[in-house]
């Protein structure tokens, strides 16, 4: 049994950090002696999903995000099956951004996205800057997410499940107190910060997901978290206080 | 006379004498703050004030090596120069510099300014103070937080410059296409200076490269040498934009462990360039400040000479010595930086102890996301050469999971928030050397300690190392 993690275009969306949630995902298996290998894809690439356990897609600057639309949307249709199938995803950012329906500019055009889940984005005037909490039930457990986002975009659910409510800090849109969305065992969110490294409880979610998917019944054994706690901790404080 | 002008002077001069006084900070910034409030025009007085012209230094890296090794050189040939040494590189720091050159009917009697501007504030510092010289350095990831991303900052500057007289000369870095993009796209007068690419010189960090895509028709580049992060000999396939034949280029690259020597030639001839101060990256910043110092009719031997006796800057890698062990101090803001830093220490003979502060500070960049960016993973490949890291300052947790997660065993990490116990943790290590690294706002406070604690060493003029007496 390996789990197989597929990290879409490092080389094109490698902004904020992002490849520090592909590493929190494999260290935290390896640590647990699980077998894992990540294979990295780049633009027109092979990409076979059924083979994945885990998929990271990351966020770009505007014309690397456009490069990585058209390359994604020549294979929706695998993308779509594997997602109804359960397969566990991580998207951040622009990543998550699409796999909305569309993307409004400010001229009123809708360039379209994956359509992999029912929520839509429009361009704001603002950037939404700075640290932020939210909270999130994992397992019905109640878990404080940390992270930083900066987006433009805003983001609103029609209805669906959002990563979490927002403690402090702007999530999706700045208005509804939303942050990211959750669609099967999708997880969208725009906190980077990395997300993963320092919210342990998110990345133990994650693995345990793509175990279960696999059949692979087990108990996650128990790491010690104590850094991971500290760096989270910290910011839990300065901005809950 | 204008009664706002004065009083702005004043103010500003007021507060740089009691900043000396009562020893807070270097006053850099503060004061010329203090007068734009009071009269926000005031840069216009000085706009001519340089008789033989301004000369401004911007770009990611670099910036105050470059304009502090271009105004040695000035003030060595002879010119005096208005610079804004302490790295205050925003509009306020610019207005500093020219008031404490200045009078207080603001006068000042100068051959050049020499100024180093910030990517995000060079829109509106030339706005006020128009450069006959502009040199860019090169264009790397930083702070995103604060300025968007890369592409924005690029284009900001790049429509400021649009702006000047079309007769504004530029000094380009040939090996970063983000920068050799600026001579096609303004058409101005341009020099460009370059390291000859060579396989022995090239680097092997793959991460964090900028320019993966051809800016002018989006093509992805092929690279033939990659020297460091996206500096290297670039070509685009499809449309031929390809990194230009320098001007200035160094070749015969000698890295030794007090300095740097090169052969520089243009087409006129040759010479050889010798730093005392270690890295690529100031053999880029030295390679500028040369072809900005030709440009400006400096003869070459003399800017040769002044380049020799570069002391570096602070924390732009200062030594100290802590009885025989040997202690160095290292600025640290973004992932080229960091991974060149990272360099440095894997490069040190000895076995070391490392400690690394990071704030996130307006001034540091409040998204430390990048840390993320930078390959912590050479550290934990050679545990031969490190005894332990002690992560300080706001992020000190961040800082010491990124290890974590790079490899490093828990049982080699410390916490410690403390700056001085920190520095007396590293200093006292068992280590023959130490490696202190520190962002921006963590750096004064990392400073001043280490030099309570440590003799600082300085270059003298024979380029052999001594501790300052």
């Amino acid at each position: 049994m390996t789990l197989t993690v597929c990290h879409l275009y490092p080389d094109l969306l490698n902004l904020y950090g992002d490849r520090g949630n592909v590493l929190a995902f494999v260290q935290r298996c390896r640590w647990r002696g699980l077998p894992v290998r990540v294979e990295e894809v780049n633009l027109g690439g092979t990409i076979n999903f059924a083979e994945y356990d885990f998929l990271f897609i990351g966020g770009g600057s505007d014309r690397e995000q456009a490069l990585m639309a058209a390359d994604l949307g020549a294979r929706v249709d695998g993308l779509k099956a594997v997602v109804e199938d359960g397969l566990v995803v991580l998207a951040i950012c622009g990543g998550y951004q699409l796999l909305g329906r569309f993307y409004r500019t400010p001229d009123g055009r809708e360039i379209p996205g994956l359509g992999l889940m029912d929520f839509y984005t429009e361009t704001g005037d603002k950037r939404l800057i700075g640290n932020a909490v939210i909270e999130t039930g994992l397992n019905g457990k109640q878990v404080k997410l940390v992270g930083f986002e900066n987006h433009g975009g805003r983001t609103y659910l029609n209805g669906l499940e959002p990563l979490g409510r927002v403690l402090k800090g702007h999530g999706n849109n700045g208005l509804d107190g939303l942050e990211g969305a959750r669609y099967k065992n999708v997880f969208c969110s725009y906190l980077h910060g990395p997300l993963l490294p320092k919210n342990p409880a998110l990345t133990d979610h994650l693995i345990a997901l793509a175990l279960q998917r696999k059949q692979e019944h087990m108990q996650l054994a128990v790491l010690d978290d104590t850094i991971e706690e500290m760096a989270r901790e910290v910011m839990v404080k300065r901005l809950l206080g | 006379m204008n009664l706002r002008l004065i009083l702005a002077v004043l103010a500003a001069k007021t507060a740089m004498f009691l900043s000396r006084f009562f020893g807070r900070g270097r006053g850099s910034s503060l004061p010329g703050m203090l007068a734009l409030r009071i009269y926000p025009g005031i840069l216009k007085h000085y706009r001519h004030q340089a008789r033989r012209g301004v000369i401004m230094v911007t770009g990611t890296n670099g910036k105050t090596t470059t304009s502090n090794m271009l105004s040695g050189i000035l003030v060595r040939a002879g010119y005096t120069v208005v610079t804004n040494r302490e790295g205050a590189n925003l509009l306020t720091g610019v207005t500093t510099a020219f008031i404490r050159a200045g009078s207080v009917t603001a006068r000042v009697r100068s051959d050049y300014a020499v100024l180093e501007v910030d990517e995000a504030a060079f829109p509106v510092v030339t706005r006020w103070i128009k450069p006959n010289l502009v040199v860019i350095t090169n264009f790397f990831r930083d702070q995103l937080d604060r300025y968007g991303e890369l592409d924005t900052t690029i284009g900001k500057v790049l429509e400021a410059i649009q702006k000047l007289p079309s007769s504004t000369r530029l000094i380009l870095n040939a090996d970063d296409p983000l920068v050799v993009r600026f001579a096609g796209e303004t058409g101005y007068p341009s020099r460009f200076y370059g390291v000859r690419p060579v396989p022995e010189l090239a680097g092997d960090a793959a991460y964090s490269r900028e320019a993966k895509f051809c800016p002018h028709c989006g093509a992805e580049f092929m690279y033939s040498i990659y020297l460091y992060s996206q500096l290297g000999d670039y070509k685009c396939p499809r449309c031929g934009f390809a990194r230009p034949r320098p001007d200035i280029e160094a070749s015969f690259v000698q890295v030794g462990l007090n300095g740097i020597t090169a052969r520089v030639d243009d087409d006129e001839g040759d010479w050889k360039i010798e730093l005392p101060v270690q890295g690529m990256y100031n053999l880029y910043n030295a390679l500028a400040a040369f072809t900005a110092s030709l440009v400006l009719g400096v003869d070459p031997e003399a800017a040769l000479a002044g380049l020799k006796m570069y002391s570096p800057a602070i924390g732009r890698m200062e030594l100290f010595a802590y009885g025989d062990k040997k202690v160095t101090l290292t600025l640290v803001k973004n992932p080229t930086g960091f991974n060149q830093a990272l360099a440095g220490l894997i490069a040190g003979k000895s076995r070391q102890d490392v400690m690394i502060a990071i704030n996130d500070n307006d001034a540091d960049g409040r998204d430390i996301s990048w840390l993320w960016d930078v390959d912590f993973e050479i550290l934990a490949q050679r545990p031969d050469k490190f005894n332990f890291f002690i992560c300080t300052g706001k992020r000190a947790e961040e800082m010491a999971l990124r290890l974590k997660y790079a490899g490093v065993p828990v049982s080699a990490l410390h916490i410690e928030r403390d700056y001085q116990r920190a520095i007396d943790g590293v200093l006292n290590g068992r280590g023959a050397a130490a490696g202190l690294l520190a962002t921006y706002t963590a750096l004064w406070p990392v400073e001043k300690i280490l030099a309570q604690r440590a003799e600082r060493v300085v270059y003298n003029d024979s380029n052999r190392v001594s501790p300052v007496s």
